[in-house]
């Protein structure tokens, strides 16, 4: 009830609703559909969109961001393992390609760029060092052993090293040995492995443990995702420390993103004639996907529809300091300008058309539309 | 005075040009001492009477007997034929004592012979994967599986129409691998402009951002322009601004200034410098593959309207790949030899080897890997196989483990065409065996 009180949340509400109107505008004067239907099919869905989501104080949103979108990728809560334990339960194929979209975004960002340029590799290094041993952690200097060139300074690997288990929340134990066999010198090895807690969660799929022998390993479903999980997480709970999660660029790319997986579910689906070249093709699988109207990509359209949007998901997702760094400058709109090419693999191109692959995410936000619209017409029958 | 003969041929700094009569025998190094190694312990756990399996300390002391019986003079070969034996033994003990509780020791003993009779039947695939004169080359293990697997990822033809066909026909089970070959992991080690040559590198992950922004653009709203080659037609053509528009702080400033390379290996041309469109042969695969169709205008103009798929300009770029293998770069070689490597080493394995065989991760180890498959990726490399300079695959073992890390990331679809090329082994020796 405390929201019907919000002003900004309500002023949010109205501006998206005036992009709805100049979305709605721009399609009325351009055409870039050859599917029957197709923009007439869109301008619907926009004008009930814009009919049914300020509704009760914009029900569907809330029950769309702090339901779905948080539980999936983003969860509100400050305990890490809390969190992690969300993003990784959540985890199937293709949801997969959107966590990694959503790193690719970070691309842009000046500060913390994970999986990109030199550390991506190093992801993968530090998956293959964990499946290599049997006792779940890794040692520093097997890690140099393995994956350090030994006509560059050590110091570089460590400091990746260092550098990404931090960022990943790994917690490192050292060990000292007083006399090396080697040199007969003082020697510190450091360990790196997940917290008790991450442990816990990865038993049930990722790691099995061999009581028996007392070994501990990964199964093939550990990947360079659980590490990518726990990047989320960490950037989850310390949300309200905006230099610690990389700055403006950060929420920015965050933002663009969910707005992206927010508008998508609510595309409509468009039916297509039975001798449409699409159904033919291979790549074209009915039963998981479904055509989509690509005018909504166009920029006349997109612009005035994400630019609210992406203030909407910032407002819920970090209140008002969220908020106050969706400036509308020319950068910020290059990087929400870049996303809407980002989520390629979900969304594919077939013979010119726009397809989306009905992932669980997609289909559980759609089907909150649905529900609240039907309940809504319930009502006035 | 010196009475030694001089050469007359002046040698040039640099490596020699290696034989295949160098390789084969450094491919079968390391395989016919893992394999002996193998029927020495399937000889000794077959005589072994089954009860003393139960005594983990039999098999160190065993083990330590066969170790005196070393005689390799090679360090390095001494070394890995203590390591290898070591992880044999040590694998053993591990499966008895996990199993000694729940499962008769006779029937453990027999588990052990079966996983050590289908691995050393793996290494015997491995060790006559071809042979020293390449006689019968069609009969070979190694010809039959890169061809089998040549004709999905990087087929040859005549022309690039015919590649590109060969590759679309193919895409609907191996795209995401025919992606997989083109994007090296090494990427940051390309250059993507050289003026001074035709090579072409792999594709970058932001040249791959870019040719799905083309993909997009072309699709949503493209304009139009004159068909330089033909006339009464218009092609689909993009703003080249429009592309770059997204990038901040100058990160795609390289991709920019070499977009006249990348859009030549998609098939696009530059036009009046600001539009992109595409090329007459990419046109004519378009035509022929529905990825545009035509309408014709009020005033009789024939227009060509996109409409791509994911795939059109990424297979485009792996025919052009293939059709020039001469020219490619040093980390695409290394990259698409590799993977053509690990694809017949792995389907090897899971064509003899059960999915419980205990003895798996040995062979999937880094350290067996590197022993194994830098060897097969030049063999692969010979103008019989895949016809791609084997003068730059790269021997630093640094470079091996770069490259290997991706064992660690491997893809779905890899897996999937594994299983397939495991079923094609399979086929491939019952026709051998029959004729």
């Amino acid at each position: 009830m405390e929201n019907f009180k919000d002003s900004t949340w309500k002023e949010l509400l109205q501006d998206f609703q005036k992009g709805i109107d100049r979305a709605i505008e721009e399609l009325e004067n351009r055409d870039v559909e050859n599917i029957p239907g197709a923009k007439e099919a869109l301008i619907q869905r926009l004008k009930n969109m814009r009919l049914h989501f300020p509704k009760n104080n914009g029900e569907i949103f809330l029950k769309s961001i702090n339901d779905k979108i948080q539980n999936a990728f983003f969860p509100n809560t400050k305990d890490f393992t809390e969190a992690f334990e969300k993003i990784i339960k959540s985890r199937t194929h293709e949801q997969d390609f959107i966590i990694n979209e959503l790193l690719n975004g970070f691309v842009t960002s000046k500060a913390k760029a994970i999986a990109s340029g030199t550390q991506g590799p190093i992801i993968d290094r530090m998956v293959e060092a964990f499946s290599r041993r049997n006792d779940f952690h890794i040692v520093d200097y097997q890690f140099f052993a393995m994956f350090g060139d030994p006509n560059k300074p050590r110091h570089r690997v460590k400091n990746q090293l260092e550098e990404l288990a931090k960022m990943f929340g790994l917690v490192s134990k050292e060990l000292i040995v007083e006399k090396d066999v080697r040199r007969s010198e003082e020697k510190v090895y450091t360990f790196y492995t997940f917290p008790d807690g991450i442990i816990k969660i990865l038993e049930e799929k990722y790691l099995i443990i061999d009581e028996e022998l007392g070994y501990a390993y990964v199964s093939e479903a550990f990947d360079r995702n659980v590490f990518i999980c726990m990047f989320l997480a960490n950037v989850a709970i310390n949300r309200d420390n905006i230099n610690k999660i990389g700055g403006s660029y950060t929420l920015n790319g965050i933002s663009a993103i969910f707005a992206l997986i927010l508008l998508l579910s609510f595309l409509p689906k468009l039916s297509i004639d039975e001798t449409s070249p699409i159904l033919n093709d291979p790549n074209y699988d009915p039963e998981s996907m479904s055509v989509i109207p690509k005018s909504w990509m166009m920029k006349q359209v997109l612009d005035p529809l994400f630019e609210p949007l992406i203030k909407i998901i910032a407002y819920r997702l970090g209140g008002g300091l969220w908020l106050s760094h969706i400036i509308d400058s020319d950068i910020n709109k290059r990087i929400h300008n870049q996303v809407r090419f980002l989520i390629k693999d979900v969304n594919k191109w077939i013979l010119g058309q726009l397809v989306r692959v009905e992932i669980p995410i997609f289909v559980e936000i759609s089907n909150i539309f649905t529900e609240i619209v039907v309940g809504y017409e319930d009502e006035q029958l | 005075m010196s009475y030694k003969k001089k050469s007359t041929r002046i040698e040039k700094p640099g490596r020699k040009r290696e034989k295949w009569t160098d390789i084969l025998p450094r491919y079968l190094t390391f395989l016919t001492h893992m394999r002996p190694i193998l029927r020495e312990t399937r000889r000794i756990i077959i005589d072994l009477d089954a009860d003393l399996l139960l005594d983990p300390e039999i098999l160190d002391k065993i083990r330590e007997e066969e170790e005196k019986r070393n005689i390799r003079k090679v360090r390095a070969l001494s070394e890995f034929s203590a390591m290898y034996r070591s992880n044999i033994y040590e694998i053993i003990k591990d499966f008895l004592v996990k199993y000694r509780d729940r499962i008769p020791v006779i029937d453990i003993k027999d588990y052990i012979i079966e996983f050590l009779f289908e691995s050393i039947d793996a290494l015997n695939v491995l060790r006559h994967i071809t042979n020293p004169d390449e006689q019968n080359l069609e009969k070979t293990y190694l010809y039959a599986l890169v061809k089998f697997i040549e004709e999905k990822l990087l087929p040859r033809g005549r022309n690039i129409n015919v590649i590109y066909k060969k590759l679309l026909d193919a895409s609907q089970n191996v795209y995401e691998c025919q992606r997989h070959i083109l994007q090296p992991h090494t990427y940051y080690r390309e250059k993507l402009e050289d003026s001074d040559s035709f090579e072409i590198p792999g594709i970058s992950p932001k040249v791959y951002q870019i040719i799905n922004n083309i993909t997009s653009l072309l699709n949503l709203d493209p304009n139009f322009g004159n068909f330089p080659e033909r006339e009464n037609h218009e092609i689909p053509m993009i703003l080249k601004a429009d592309i770059f528009n997204p990038y901040i702080d100058s990160i795609a400033n390289a991709e920019e200034n070499a977009v006249g390379q990348i859009s030549e290996r998609i098939g696009l041309r530059i036009i009046d410098e600001i539009f992109l469109a595409p090329r007459e042969n990419l046109v004519e695969i378009m035509l022929e593959n529905n990825f545009v169709r035509t309408t014709t205008q009020s005033d009789g103009t024939i227009r060509l309207l996109p409409q791509l798929s994911n795939e059109t300009l990424i297979l485009y770029y792996l025919s052009f790949a293939s059709q020039r293998r001469g020219f490619l770069t040093k980390e695409l070689i290394n990259w698409i030899s590799m993977n053509f490597a690990f694809l017949m080493y792995m389907g090897i394995l899971k064509w003899k080897l059960s999915d419980q065989n205990i003895f798996y991760p040995i062979f999937k180890d880094l350290q067996t890997n590197e022993k194994i498959l830098p060897y097969l990726m030049k063999l692969i490399c010979f103008p019989n196989y895949l016809g791609i300079d084997k003068m730059k695959i790269r021997d630093s073992p640094q470079y091996r483990k770069e490259i290997f890390n991706f064992i660690g990331s491997q893809i779905d679809n890899l897996k999937d065409f594994i299983n397939e090329i495991a079923m094609f082994c399979e086929k491939f020796d019952k026709e051998r065996k029959n004729n």
